[in-house]
């Protein structure tokens, strides 16, 4: 009897885990091959702190169905709070914010073609770009 | 098909064999050969039925393999619209950073109850109260290339006669030479403190309604030069612990202008000031020109700025600030003074408090008189609360402003002062903001025994786009 509650409560958690898995699903930074960032810049790139790497200009982007997850996952801010960091840029340093991008496939084919362009995307990377982080 | 043509004769067969009797039996008992032939009967109508049976779980899977090629012909068609929706999307996203030119602003509209003794209001002394229209601020942020970046800022202010005034604020040009230098020429605003740089025009950045009141812009009155037109370099650079910034600019020295004799300060205070200004009687009745349209003076301003942000606190800020100007007025006797500001400031922009703080320091000296070198301060300490969509706030300002020294004592707003001032913002959304403030002001240096004090009540609808 105590086998069988043991077992079931180990079933439950893999359950959990499971569902936890499904509801985060992964994302993925992605950027130019031509672009040479680390994973600890990330969030300075798209907080408008960082816009130079090596010789090349960097253009990240966001990605519109996944934004939310991104900003939560990657920078631990909201919408409105990212949103208000590139007004405030924008206003004083006249640094334009990345353009929303309309997926996934979007964003690939702009990271591909842009050097110095950065990304994030929920599918599994495809060739012709570099990972800089997975979430 | 096939199969079942197959599997029919075979088991025909195969029940003949199994169930024929034996050559011995035959023509002993026909009845036994009667009932054989029931069994046969009936084993080839089972046989019949598995036949049907078979044929419709081919006719099925036939079925099946039609659906399959059909479900992939589909899938095929998804993903190639998917793609071609993509490409579209992608191509309007190319066009509008190709060729797009992003215009965003600022607007504010407003209620004022004010008791002010001063010229803005034909010096009654009275309760004020009205609807103001603040400012449309638009700034444009065009597309050059990866380097190249414009800042264009274009104000339109409500005057007190009833028209509207636009003001060019900024029209700067800039090369990014990495993170770490950013090279600006034009009309840009004065990176000193931190409010200057942060909120300027833009009213719903900021908390309160009002700047401190030494921090106005020029036109209000302000004491410095909120706008420099020169050239700048700034820039930001990570280290081990925090981030670092600078700017340095050089500039246009801002002139004194709109100087006129028989002023009313002049007449209630008629020694408070330098000999030059008390003979001329004209104190306090000029105003900062930051001269835009060029340097008539041939003076320069210099400046600079450097910061440190720390990793351990998250949203501090430190800095220091100098200026540096030699300034003069249009008195028909010309006085010149060389400015000299040194300070400090801290900013706490976290969540859910906010606190700010600036301190000037001025050390002017009188270079066209003998009153040698004068010695005044400027400060203010803001602090709010956010409660979500709720953020009281409160300020102290303090100036002690030398009147012996040419540079205060011309101005307008050049008298010292304190004020307190307390108010409440809502965020109605991420973009507006309705705030509501009162503030206590007392001036001072107006004469022997004067001091005006007053209160205000201003209500603020301030909006971004």
């Amino acid at each position: 009897m105590r086998y069988q509650k043991f077992s079931l409560r180990i079933l439950a958690a893999t359950i959990g885990l499971a569902g936890s898995a499904v509801a985060h699903a992964d994302l993925f930074v992605i950027a130019n091959p031509a672009t040479q960032i680390t994973a600890s810049e990330i969030k300075e790139i798209f907080t408008g702190e960082k816009q130079i790497a090596g010789s090349v200009k960097l253009v990240p982007v966001d990605n519109g169905p996944v934004q939310e997850a991104f900003l939560d996952t990657a920078l631990r801010m909201d919408a409105p709070r990212y949103n208000t960091i590139w007004t405030k840029k924008s206003f004083r340093e006249g640094i334009i914010p990345p353009t929303v991008k309309s997926g996934n496939n979007d964003v690939i084919e702009f990271v591909r073609r842009t050097p110095g362009a950065v990304g994030y995307i929920s599918s599994n990377p495809p060739n012709g770009v570099t990972v800089v982080r997975k979430y | 098909m096939n199969l079942t043509r197959r599997i029919i004769p075979a088991g025909v067969i195969a029940l003949a064999v199994a169930l024929a009797p034996p050559a011995y039996a035959q023509s002993s008992d026909a009845a036994k050969i009667s009932e054989l032939e029931k069994k046969l009967e009936r084993s080839l109508e089972l046989i019949n039925q598995l036949s049907e049976k078979i044929r419709k779980i081919e006719q099925a899977s036939a079925n099946n393999r039609d659906a399959q090629t059909k479900t992939a012909q589909h899938a095929e068609k998804i993903e190639a619209i998917e793609k071609h929706v993509s490409e579209i999307g992608g191509s309007l996203s190319r066009r509008a950073e190709e060729s797009g030119l992003p215009i965003h602003g600022f607007a504010d509209v407003g209620l004022v109850m004010s008791r002010e003794d001063n010229p803005s209001f034909k010096g009654r002394k009275g309760a004020v109260l009205g609807t103001s229209l603040g400012a449309l601020d638009l700034y444009l942020t065009p597309r050059f290339g990866d380097r190249v970046k414009a800042l264009i800022e274009l104000v339109f202010e409500a005057e007190e006669n009833g028209g509207t005034a636009a003001d060019l604020e900024r029209l700067q040009v800039g090369y990014i030479f990495s993170d770490a230098a950013t090279g600006w020429l034009g009309r840009f605003h004065t990176p000193y403190g931190y409010w200057n740089t942060a909120f300027h025009h833009g009213a719903q950045l900021q908390t309160s309604i009002l700047r401190p009141r030494f921090l106005d812009f020029e036109h209000d009155g302000g004491i410095l030069p909120a706008h420099t037109t020169g050239i700048w370099l700034t820039g930001t650079q990570g280290i081990d612990r925090g981030r670092i910034g600078y700017d340095v600019f050089a500039g246009n020295a801002p002139q004194i202008t709109r100087v006129a004799a028989g002023s009313n300060l002049a007449a209630a205070n008629r020694t408070g000031f330098s000999p030059a200004v008390n003979a001329g009687t004209y104190a306090g009745s000029g105003r900062l020109d930051p001269l835009h349209a060029g340097g008539t003076t041939q003076r320069t301003s210099i400046g600079f700025n450097a910061w440190f942000e720390p990793t351990a606190v998250h949203g501090l800020r430190g800095g220091l600030h100098g200026l540096r100007a030699e300034i003069v007025d249009n008195a028909p006797v010309t006085n010149q003074t060389l400015v000299q500001m040194l300070g400090g400031y801290l900013a706490y922009m976290s969540d859910p408090w906010e606190a700010m703080g600036e301190y000037y320091r001025f050390r002017n000296n009188d270079r066209s008189g003998a009153t040698g070198t004068h010695g005044s301060w400027a400060a203010y300490a803001q602090i709010g609360y956010n409660m979500r969509r709720w953020t009281p706030f409160a300020r102290v300002e303090r100036s002690r402003l030398d009147q012996t020294d040419n540079y205060f004592g011309v101005q307008a707003s050049g008298r010292s002062y304190q004020r307190i001032a307390a108010g409440l913002r809502y965020d109605v959304d991420p973009k507006a903001a309705l705030k509501v403030e009162f503030n206590s002001t007392r001036k001072e240096d107006l004469g022997p025994g004067l001091t005006d004090r007053f209160p205000e009540l201003r209500i603020q609808y301030a909006i971004h786009f």
